[in-house]
């Protein structure tokens, strides 16, 4: 069997392509800038395109009134209650944004965890330090070095390189830990049909026992990390367990997941601090940014709770043979890391294409 | 029960799909257009002013002038050029078709960007046709981003102007269509093809000036 010498050169594929990013990256730092663009390359997505008409209309909408709110703020203080909802509203609407780290943070909970409430704090923290690095931004740059347009959004540039190489080395990592786990769980799989066929009660039946002389036994012994299975976590489990749905969560891989999906500030924001900055009400642009992040965090969270759900009802179909139950949470984990992968890679190629 | 999966799925896959196709306008844009034509009748070029909201003029002037100081065209002239550079290559944001065939634009000529004293900021630049272009008996210009960060519109008052275009054209909006009274084929055509995700949308939200010749 060639398995765990295929792993292997997969890692080292993955490893190398990662480190050809890596060194490339002072390349990448210029991104290609559309004609009267806003900060990080925002709908650098790729696609371009609405979910629906009235959705975008809505958000218009609410970007017009906001402005009309804070101008009211010069002669009615009570206005900023009305601008810290509307805020609320549009982050709601806007946490669809490709930027938002709202696929990825789903994504990351898909491949890692069960545990909603994990989901909705990682959600949380990444929309609040979205709103922290656009305050963060446009507070240092305009209110303390009076930069320009152009030298905010070269910042802007910066902070979004960082998030997307992040998202991407996120994505290699899960990838490759999932990955290994999959092929485990195939392994697994393969032995127990392989011992049940060899029994009498299948003697006769058209498919054979495949060799089981070398191949996962000899994975295991070659690969003894905390990711492979062991026959005996998941054997005896009737239930989906955590153990079967969540493996590896760890809180430094989660941190790492909220730094890069929250680390690049949204052209909504920026635009927002600097109008509210050039009206001489900075505070209460930061009053709308961080309303803005909190409705971004219910998008997400939402997003993140149906991700989780949506894998443990998968794994409640899936029950019956308990090695399948672990095949199939392996193939679900693995495929969301892979879509970690993609989205770091899609928003990287878009802000290099100007798309 | 397997069906309420099924269809869970697919509405997480739809979520993670218009995530990545999602966009929306993070800047107005209010349009004014010339079109200039050649002594013999021909479409020699374009002029359009572009009028940007608040929030991307106060982002656009921010640091450039002193407090209480409009920013000139010299203050604006390296943002001017940055914007003006890029318009090759998304096309201008224009779209200039006559009986249907799109015409190219050669480099643009002459671009300022100003503060006016209502403090919004004006994008002027001059499109040339490549080579000029008799109108035929009728053409259609769209100005719009078609990945909808931008929202273009059509001035309210003064839209469009024809300079030394042959006596008898005249120049109308056309507002996109809306979905409504419609008959029920070409409504579900254009919900599918008008609103679901897909590249484009810009050009699909935005208004159209039609210009007839005799």
């Amino acid at each position: 069997m060639t398995r765990p010498s295929l792993i292997r050169r997969l890692g080292f594929g993955l490893a190398s392509a990662l480190f050809a990013l890596m060194a490339a990256a002072p390349a990448l730092a210029q991104f290609v800038r559309r004609p009267f663009e806003v900060g990080g390359g925002e709908g650098g997505g790729g696609a371009s395109g609405g979910l629906t008409g009235w959705l975008l209309a809505e958000q218009s909408q609410l970007t017009h009134v906001m402005v009309a709110q804070v101008k009211a703020l010069h002669g009615d203080p009570a206005a900023l209650w009305g601008l810290v909802g509307l805020g609320f509203a549009y982050g709601v609407f806007h946490a669809a944004g490709p930027g938002h780290g709202k696929a990825v943070i789903a994504s990351y909970m898909m491949a890692n965890d069960r545990a909603l409430k994990r989901g909705v704090v990682l959600a949380f923290l990444a929309a609040m330090l979205q709103g922290l690095a656009a305050v963060a931004l446009v507070g240092g740059a305009a209110l303390i070095f009076n930069a320009t347009a152009a030298q905010m959004n070269r910042a802007a540039d910066l902070m979004a390189l960082a998030s997307y190489l992040g998202i991407i080395a996120i994505g290699a990592w899960l990838a490759w830990t999932k990955g290994r786990a999959l092929v485990a769980a195939l392994g697994a799989l393969r032995r127990r049909r392989a011992a049940i066929a060899g029994g009498t009660l299948y003697e006769g039946a058209p498919w054979r026992a495949a060799p089981t002389s070398n191949g996962a036994t000899a994975f295991r012994a070659h690969a003894p990390g905390e990711e492979a299975i062991d026959p005996a976590d998941c054997g005896h489990a009737h239930a989906v367990d955590a153990a079967a749905l969540g493996a590896g969560f760890s809180w430094r891989g989660a941190a790492a997941t909220v730094v890069a999906a929250g680390s690049r500030p949204c052209s909504g924001a920026i635009l927002m601090l600097v109008f509210a900055f050039a009206q001489g009400l900075f505070a209460a642009g930061v009053a709308a940014t961080f309303a803005m992040s909190l409705g971004t965090a219910v998008t997400t969270g939402a997003l993140a709770w149906a991700a989780v759900f949506a894998k443990a009802l998968a794994m409640r179909f899936a029950a019956g043979e308990d090695t399948r139950v672990a095949l199939a949470a392996r193939g679900v984990e693995f495929v969301a890391a892979l879509l970690v992968l993609a989205f770091g890679l899609a928003l990287l190629m878009g802000a290099q294409a100007g798309a | 029960m397997k069906r309420a999966a099924l269809r869970l799925a697919l509405a997480l896959g739809a979520c993670l799909a218009a995530t990545a196709a999602f966009a929306h306008p993070h800047v107005w844009v209010s349009v004014r257009s010339q079109i200039a034509f050649t002594p013999d009748g021909k479409i020699a070029s374009l002029a359009h002013d572009w009028v940007f909201d608040e929030m991307y003029s106060s982002f656009a002037t921010q640091g450039l002038a002193k407090p209480g100081q409009l920013v000139t065209r010299d203050i604006f002239a390296p943002l001017a050029q940055e914007n003006a550079g890029g318009l090759a290559q998304i096309g201008y944001f224009t779209t200039l078709k006559i009986n249907g065939k799109s015409v190219d634009f050669g480099p643009v000529t002459d671009y300022w960007m100003e503060e006016r004293p209502d403090h919004l900021v004006t994008f002027h630049v001059v499109l040339p046709l490549k080579t000029p272009v008799a109108p035929g008996r009728y053409f259609s210009l769209l100005v719009a981003d078609p990945e909808y960060f931008i929202d273009f519109e059509f001035d309210d008052k003064d839209p469009i102007a024809l300079v030394s275009a042959p006596s008898g054209c005249t120049a109308s909006i056309a507002k996109p269509k809306p979905l409504e009274g419609e008959d029920p084929k070409t409504l579900s055509e254009s919900f599918f093809t008008g609103l679901a995700p897909g590249m484009n949308f810009g050009f699909k939200m935005a208004s159209r000036v039609i210009v007839a010749c005799p």
